[in-house]
């Protein structure tokens, strides 16, 4: 006999209350954004003026380090944490707004290419991955979340396998763990590598886009590097993430006829419930761009609004990396994606300078 | 034993995806953008 419990209602938050809940947390992002942006404005010409050698610090690095600086001494009072995970709406709405910058034709030109790596990469991730958790002997599951994560876009990636394959809490934990921790660190080490290889914007923006796992840490790595790779890193990383759908499929069968999740039913109706509608945002954006909706002065004006988009995101990336809650996570989860990571960044360099060498950039 | 949990759907059928916020946020600004709302946006 089945049992019932009766779970009580709960009481839906008003909307406008909501919206207030956010408002703390999205002036911190603000702040620290605009911040980061000033301190790029001010350190650089101070240092010039007082004859000081200092890099040129981006207002990009600046806002995701004060953030981390935050987030790790004082912490994030519970006051600004909703707004502060808005941070990912803002990087969603920057990206649509991007592609008021993109023609389609470049779409079709450089989605064209980038698919085709976008492919090749997915299919190689997922295959290392794969075999990198059995070796580690990782738990099936633990190991297919790590492989969707770092194969196509990271979180969110994880969280949409996490439902379809019915994985525990704790291994989706463990994999979003090691992904943005892993993210954090391409930050800092994709544009030295991209510098020192002498990486033209085109190469190091497919690079980033490919290379880099999460979204956000993605577009602030192309950023880093420069506006021209920032915006091609975006590009490809959509095309990343319009895969998600087809991946998520795959896993979400193979783990049906294993007995160990729900069987999908409309398979078409499952991957336009996966997939990305901020990517057919941007696509819209760019058609409408390509037929003259907008003139100059709109895209410059569209342009910048994108740019302010991506401040609050970047100060959220910063923001929302706790190293203490990375520790928490436990070292063998971290190694496997560390390795993987690492030899995915490799395979992707690899295939971009194959690309590059082969289409003359 | 199995258990049937009764009452504990939001109710919300309406509720629209981050996703989905995102691209109608950026939709609306291009809107004000195009009809001249927002003339001239600083960096």
């Amino acid at each position: 006999m089945a049992d019932v419990i009766t779970v009580p209602q709960v009481r839906p938050v008003q909307p406008a209350l909501r919206f207030l809940r956010v408002i703390p947390g999205v002036l911190l992002l603000a702040a620290v954004g605009y911040a980061g942006k000033l301190l790029e404005q001010n350190v650089g010409a101070y240092a010039k003026a007082h004859h000081w050698t200092f890099p040129n610090i981006e207002y990009v690095l600046w806002a995701i380090v004060l953030g981390l600086v935050i987030s790790n001494t004082v912490g994030i009072p519970e006051i600004f944490r909703t707004g502060v995970a808005t941070y990912e709406f803002w990087l969603k709405a920057g990206i649509v707004l991007l592609g008021s910058r993109f023609l389609l034709g470049d779409i079709l030109k450089l989605g064209g290419v980038s698919l085709v790596l976008v492919a090749i990469e997915i299919a190689g991730s997922l295959a290392f991955m794969t075999f990198l958790g059995r070796l580690f002997n990782l738990k099936p599951k633990l190991t297919s979340l790590l492989a969707v994560g770092s194969a196509v876009c990271g979180v969110s990636a994880i969280i949409a396998t996490k439902g379809a394959i019915e994985a525990d809490d704790e291994d989706s934990s463990f994999s979003i763990a090691a992904i943005l921790a892993l993210g954090a660190l391409a930050l800092f080490t994709f544009p030295l590598i991209g510098h020192a290889l002498h990486l033209s914007d085109r190469a190091y923006g497919l690079w980033a886009g490919l290379g880099v796992d999460n979204t956000a840490e993605a577009t602030a790595a192309g950023a880093l590097y420069s506006d021209a790779a920032g915006k091609l890193a975006v590009l490809v990383k959509s095309t990343r993430n319009a895969m998600i759908g087809f991946v998520v499929l795959a896993y979400a069968i193979y783990w049906a006829s294993q007995g160990q999740a729900k069987s999908v039913g409309n398979k078409a109706a499952f991957l336009w419930q996966k997939f990305p509608r901020f990517v057919l945002g941007f696509l819209l954006i760019s058609v409408l761009a390509t037929y003259h909706f907008f003139n100059k002065d709109q895209v410059g004006a569209l342009a910048n609004l994108s740019r302010w988009a991506f401040l609050l995101t970047f100060a959220g990336v910063g923001l929302r990396t706790s190293f203490s809650e990375m520790r928490k996570q436990g070292l063998r989860p971290f190694a496997v994606g560390a390795i993987g990571e690492v030899v995915i960044a490799g395979f992707t360099l690899a295939l971009v300078y194959g690309a590059s060498k082969l289409f003359g950039w | 034993m199995s258990a049937e949990v009764v009452g504990a759907k939001t109710g919300n059928r309406w509720k629209l995806s981050v996703d989905t916020w995102a691209v109608l946020v950026a939709f609306l600004l291009a809107l004000l953008v195009r009809t001249g709302v927002f003339k001239h946006v600083p960096w």
